[in-house]
């Protein structure tokens, strides 16, 4: 179907991009275009003006400063894929990348874009709650920083307000944790029924942190803190790790659908918790 | 898909029923919606919503089907249609008071709801979750109002009714209750959300 007609402008600078937000509470942000192009095609969304970030330099790319790492709201999947930093510093970030969607997806659609829209099924939210990323974001009356445990509010929903746009996500690095994020779904390219996203870092043979953010368990992405409490300083092995798994429901509240159940769901978040976080331990972890 | 609230208000069955058949009264309860025509058991109006990107609204007719004072069972078919998306949603609701011992009224408010076109499309099922929040929000405004002044005034006047936000609306009674809207025309709301729900099968 083809999209009603809408207003479009291409600005070359933030600050420009605020500027033609402003005021206007139906005018919209186009990002890599891969949720809001098939909503205005399904004419779902009737945006007044469209403000495509796509000339924004300044918005793409990832770079280092000081201990976090800089990603781009702008910065495609497939660069964030191929990106060294990120690969060095939040190998997390790559790995549920690449479960994002399919190639043709992965080359359009954003980081940012990917967080802004804020689909409870999409894979980057929960990622950003493991790693404790802050969302850097641009509006008229400046600059504001948010953690990512703050800025996912509901479904499609978060702190953004009309006139805001997100600029850039801030990562913690990390070096010498394992990471892993797992996905099940049930045909190639498929929303996450459930996804895991997990980080561990181990002394010898214990584990001394824990992060886990579970995908599709709530309207937002959260953390799976139960799971977290209970393996913090617990021996890396298959038992502590199962019998921690077994939390990563606690305090989830699932949807129930034509895809899953909400009691489906909850084994599954159990289940994909103790394989991501195997996974994560790798190495001499024997299962 | 069906719908169940329950609750119950400390006022006699009697009053409550009053109440309840007084659509300028019971509206505002459900956000989004704005009344614009009303003739004996009929109304017409439409419903916005607005959720992240998406933006549906609904234009619509309902009416009373059923009013059974012996029973204090009403019954309001209420139908909508999205022009731009060509989806269309529709709502039965059976809201049935009954004495409870102390005095008091149980209500219980079962919805039947169907949604078609493209937005029903879309998949995935925040539907059920969006369906059940409004109608939740609207129960809650619902026992509200019913507690609160069981004798009737005067409805708020009609305004233009801003679209739902999920995120505004969450926790905001108030805020629900001055959007003006009109009789269960409102319920479409539901429908629009949860056509948002069923977006997206890749």
């Amino acid at each position: 179907m083809i999209p009603a007609a809408v207003r479009y402008t291409r600005p070359s600078t933030v600050d420009d991009a605020v500027a033609a937000l402003a005021g206007d509470e139906d005018a919209k942000v186009l990002a890599g275009g891969q949720s809001l192009i098939p909503l205005l095609r399904l004419r779902m969304a009737a945006p007044s003006v469209l403000v495509d970030l796509g000339g924004i330099a300044e918005l793409r790319g990832v770079r280092e400063d000081g201990d976090t790492l800089v990603i781009g709201a702008m910065t495609t999947h497939a660069a964030v894929l191929h990106d060294p930093l990120v690969a060095r510093y939040a190998p997390l970030i790559g790995q549920a990348t690449a479960t994002v969607a399919d190639r043709q997806v992965r080359h359009l659609g954003t980081f940012g874009g990917s967080l802004a829209h804020a689909d409870p099924a999409g894979d980057l939210p929960a990622v950003a709650v493991a790693l404790d990323a802050t969302m850097e974001i641009a509006g008229t009356s400046g600059r504001r920083s948010v953690p990512a445990t703050e800025f996912f509010v509901d479904y499609l929903t978060t702190v953004l307000q009309p006139g805001e746009v997100l600029v850039a996500v801030r990562v913690p690095k990390r070096e010498g944790w394992g990471s892993h994020y797992e996905k099940f779904n049930r045909v190639a390219q498929a929303w996450a029924l459930v996804g895991v996203a997990a980080l561990v870092r181990r002394d010898n043979g214990t584990i001394t942190e824990v992060r886990v953010g579970l995908t599709n368990m709530a309207t937002t992405p959260v953390r799976a803190r139960a799971v977290e409490d209970a393996l913090a300083g617990a021996a890396a092995e298959p038992d502590a790790v199962a019998a921690a798994a077994a939390h990563a429901a606690e305090g989830t509240s699932p949807s129930d659908d034509l895809s899953a159940s909400a009691r489906y769901r909850t084994h599954l978040a159990k289940v994909l918790t103790e394989r991501a976080l195997r996974t994560a331990l790798g190495g001499s972890y024997a299962p | 898909m069906r719908l169940e609230h329950s609750f119950t208000v400390p006022v006699p069955v009697d009053a409550a029923w009053a109440v309840l058949l007084d659509l300028p009264r019971v509206a505002p309860c459900m956000p989004g919606a704005t009344l614009t025509g009303v003739e004996d058991d009929t109304f017409t109006g439409t419903v916005k919503v607005k959720l992240g990107p998406i933006a549906l609204t609904y234009q619509g007719k309902g009416r009373f089907v059923e009013r059974d004072e012996a029973a204090h069972r009403v019954v309001i078919e209420a139908s909508g249609r999205d022009t731009r998306s060509a989806g269309t949603a529709a709502a039965t609701v059976t809201a049935t008071l009954a004495a409870q011992d102390d005095g008091g009224t149980r209500a219980d408010v079962v919805t039947d709801l169907t949604v078609t076109g493209r937005p029903a499309q879309f998949g995935r099922g925040m539907i059920a979750d969006v369906g059940g929040k409004l109608i939740g929000q609207f129960a809650d405004c619902l026992a509200e109002t019913l507690t609160a002044s069981p004798e009737l005034d005067s409805a708020p006047a009609p305004a233009e009714a801003e679209p739902i936000d999920l995120l505004r609306v969450t926790g905001g009674a108030p805020a629900a209750r001055r959007l003006a809207g009109y009789g269960l025309a409102a319920l479409l709301a539901i429908l629009a959300w949860l056509v948002l729900r069923r977006r997206r099968r890749r």
